[in-house]
């Protein structure tokens, strides 16, 4: 009897392998060190478990939203679904997109620049409705059984929801190719680091401030009463959806609806379809090895004259801090990698302190705006620090660990400085500005003081805690939850203390209330100043 | 095999190719030579379909780089002096994707691995258990180059390979590049080690400034030149003939 013939053994469809690629490097990250192969996360599911934990619990605050109609409780769904993904996604689109270094692996290989395109975007999708999925989790379920909503609800939702993933993964897409198509390869890299930062500010705008404009300031709680403005806004195009299927379904709320399918659908056939020949230039842009503009012979960059002039040239007289001080300032200032990390991160930061400052207009708040504002202020060199760790180039930073020195601290001294004189100052400007717009008495700007006191504390946790070494840390590990947890607790102690201030004050001791918290603020901060001092560097993985 | 007319590349008002023309049959080992800058390394990534050439044509075996990239790529190996990987993979991971790519399937690909790795030395425990990142700069460069050999391809350009190889891997490789020239395989080899390009290679093309200045035999060029080695040769004509001096002026004004 003969044996049955041998059928060929099957290929793996390209697609699939990429896939699988993109989703294993997403998974253990592009680098390596300390990372062993057993360890590595399996799933999404794995890797972002904390955040999905953090995301399903944040997402638990919209159970006070049952009682209103459903559009009300959907704009505050989409509106902060949107700003999370938004965040999410503006920050890792670019690596995942653009990797400088996958362009030596990927690029003289038999793969099509779409199939690539579309590997990508599928696991940037999949993780989003993860992330979406978490947040939505207990509001799909708990929307059924609120006062207007019914079944109809959770699948209704459920489609707005990957509908809303879709069309935020599709924005930065399209916006990439934008930028390619319009301003060329050549400022392919300043432009679109630009772009993004500006995305993602205003989408963790829109996400923030919306639901709020919903319901506090002009009371509209349902579709038929939106204003014309609001289709401007995607999250309710989004919510607009669900009041449609799921809700009142008044003709303005199928309005929106209508808006936000059509819109997505457009965003989606541009970033994927008709615009996806750009990406191809793009990633060739990446292996084009650019001269940089020789600049005026003898002419020097401002920031080495800025360090040279009083008061920095004695606030920086330790040639290590000025060091670190040029090094983190350079990298603010151009890196598109830290950009694109550092300035949606604090994007929050700085949008809130506007909510409370506005929310306060035009209504007697006893200070509690301001103070917030101030408490708020207090925590960006914190959340700047902390984000600054990471980079690209971490490997790089070994080279403090070859210089002869016992520790970290001057190096974490020149970082912390440079996040206050380039993030932390310009912003306090403008909160102090906007504040007094408002308030027109320059006395109101005291309530600011609980939190500009705390201010050098804040920012010397990071370097205290983690050792927070600029730049020292690869980009990878930016994504842990842990870090979300700390900031959140950091950002209740600092708001219990701007509300601390304000009890204070009702009970007519708020300059007692002060100089306690000088005198502990001066007493921490020495305390920590010392022993950062004392801190050795710790062995490398 | 290769063929390139007149092949240019600018980026902005820099032109980093200037219409390099040339012709390599099959079987020939080609040392791709010039200095740091020279535009050798934007060559071999124009002929590997990495970037689009502002102007000019060529064809890799038989099929034009314009409008047939992806056979182009099918028919090329390509191993880059960046030696980048993805460094979170294991080797073995790292090669299977590779050959997913060029549509070998898995048993097949696997028994060219272990085929790989014999040679060069590498245990199949350490491809399998340890991640990229973890590899020494040799036992990475080994993975980079059976990548770029696992499909079999053609036609083969080395940027810098035996960069991180330890004395024995490199002398290795120089006897595995003669036996694929041998096969009828052609290679392109690009690096500053002169001595090895000496010897392995049939011919040398010498670009400098994106500009072609010398294609030939080595030991004809090094004859007719009355130079005596390559090395002093390529000094001679890129203009670092002066080098010697230079270094004796700096070392006294700067340990003075």
């Amino acid at each position: 009897m003969n044996a049955p013939p041998l059928l060929p053994e099957p290929v793996p469809p390209l697609e699939k392998t990429l896939r699988r690629l993109f989703l294993m490097l997403f998974l253990r990250g592009r680098s390596a060190r300390g990372l062993k192969k057993s360890l590595a996360p399996q799933s999404i599911g794995r890797k972002l478990a904390l955040t999905l934990i953090f995301y399903t619990l944040f997402g638990c605050m919209a159970l006070g939203f049952l009682k209103q109609p459903i559009f009300a409780l959907a704009v505050y769904l989409h509106g902060m679904t949107f700003a999370f993904l938004g965040m999410f996604v503006a920050a890792s689109a670019g690596e995942i997109l653009f990797n400088k270094e996958e362009a030596d692996i990927l690029m003289h290989r038999p793969v099509g620049p779409r199939m690539l395109l579309w590997a990508k975007i599928r696991v940037l999708v999949e993780v989003s409705l993860w992330l979406a999925g978490a947040m939505n989790l207990v509001a799909l379920v708990a929307g059924a059984f609120s006062a207007h909503g019914d079944w109809r609800f959770p699948p209704v939702h459920a489609v707005s929801t990957v509908l809303e993933a879709l069309f935020c993964t599709g924005s930065v897409v399209l916006l990439y190719q934008l930028c390619l198509r319009w301003f060329g390869r050549e400022r392919l890299e300043g432009l679109m680091t630009t772009a993004q930062v500006l995305m993602t500010i205003v989408l963790v705008m829109s996400g923030q401030i919306l639901p709020r404009i919903v319901f506090q300031l002009s009371g509209v709680l349902d579709a038929s009463a939106a204003a014309w403005w609001m289709g401007l806004l995607p999250p309710a195009w989004f919510a607009g959806f669900d009041d449609a299927l799921a809700g009142s379904g008044t003709g303005r709320s199928w309005l929106l609806a209508g808006l936000g399918v059509a819109v997505t659908t457009l965003v989606l056939w541009l970033a994927f379809g008709r615009l996806a020949q750009s990406y191809e230039a793009g990633l060739q842009s990446l292996n084009e090895t650019v001269s940089p503009r020789v600049k005026v012979s003898g002419r020097r960059r401002w920031l080495s004259t800025l360090v040279e002039l009083p008061p920095l040239s004695w606030w920086l007289r330790d040639p290590v801090s000025r060091s670190s001080f040029l090094l983190t300032a350079a990298y603010i200032l151009r890196d598109r990698d830290v950009k694109l990390r550092l300035y949606p991160g604090i994007a929050p930061m700085l949008v809130f302190p506007f909510i409370f400052l506005f929310q306060g207009h035009g209504r007697s708040d006893g200070g509690f705006g301001l103070a917030m504002s101030g408490a708020y202020a207090g925590l960006i060199p914190l959340l700047a620090l902390n984000l600054l760790q990471y980079s690209q180039q971490w490997q790089a930073a070994d080279v403090f660990r070859v210089a002869p020195m016992g520790g970290p601290a001057a190096i974490c001294h020149g970082a912390r400085r440079a996040v206050l004189l380039f993030l932390t100052l310009p912003m306090l400007l403008v909160f102090a500005g906007v504040g007094l717009a408002i308030r027109h008495d320059l006395s109101q700007l005291m309530w600011m003081l609980p939190g500009l006191v705390a201010l050098p504390v804040y920012a010397m946790i990071p370097s205290r805690l983690s050792g927070a070494v600029p730049l020292s840390i690869p980009t990878e590990e930016a994504k842990s939850a842990g870090r979300g947890l700390w900031m959140m607790v950091a950002m209740f102690s600092s708001m219990g203390l701007a509300g601390l201030a304000v009890w204070a004050h009702y009970e007519g001791a708020f300059w007692q209330f002060m100089a306690g918290e000088v005198m502990v603020a001066v007493a921490v901060y020495v305390w920590m100043r010392r022993s950062l001092d004392k801190v050795r560097w710790q062995a490398i993985d | 095999m290769i063929s390139a007319v007149q092949l240019t590349k600018c980026f902005g008002a820099q032109k980093a190719v200037d219409s390099l023309s040339f012709e390599i049959p099959a079987g020939q080992i080609v040392g791709f030579l010039g200095p740091n800058g020279a535009g050798k390394s934007t060559t071999l990534k124009m002929l590997t379909g990495m970037i689009a050439p502002t102007s000019g044509s060529a064809t890799i075996a038989g099929f034009d780089l314009l409008t047939q990239p992806i056979e182009v790529k099918q028919h090329v190996g390509f191993v880059p002096d960046s030696g980048a990987v993805f460094e979170s993979l294991s080797g073995l991971e790292y090669l299977e994707m590779v050959a997913a790519l060029y549509g070998i399937p898995q048993n097949a690909a696997r028994l060219r691995i272990k085929q790989f790795i014999q040679f060069f030395d590498l245990s199949f425990e350490t491809l399998t258990d340890k991640l990229l990142g973890a590899y020494s700069k040799g036992m990475r460069r080994k993975v980079v180059i059976t990548s770029a050999l696992l499909h079999n391809p053609p036609v083969v350009f080395f940027d810098e390979p035996l960069d991180g190889l330890d004395a024995n891997a490199a002398v290795g490789f120089k006897a595995l590049i003669q036996t694929l020239a041998r096969e009828g395989k052609t290679i392109v080899y690009s690096s500053h080690v002169l001595d090895v390009v000496e010897r392995v290679c049939h011919r040398v093309i010498i670009i400098d400034k994106g500009k072609l200045l010398l294609d030939g035999k080595p030991e004809e060029l090094v004859a007719a030149h009355q130079s005596g080695t390559l090395e002093k040769l390529f000094t001679q004509i890129t203009g670092g003939a002066e080098l010697e001096q230079r270094a004796e002026d700096f070392a006294k004004t700067f340990w003075a």
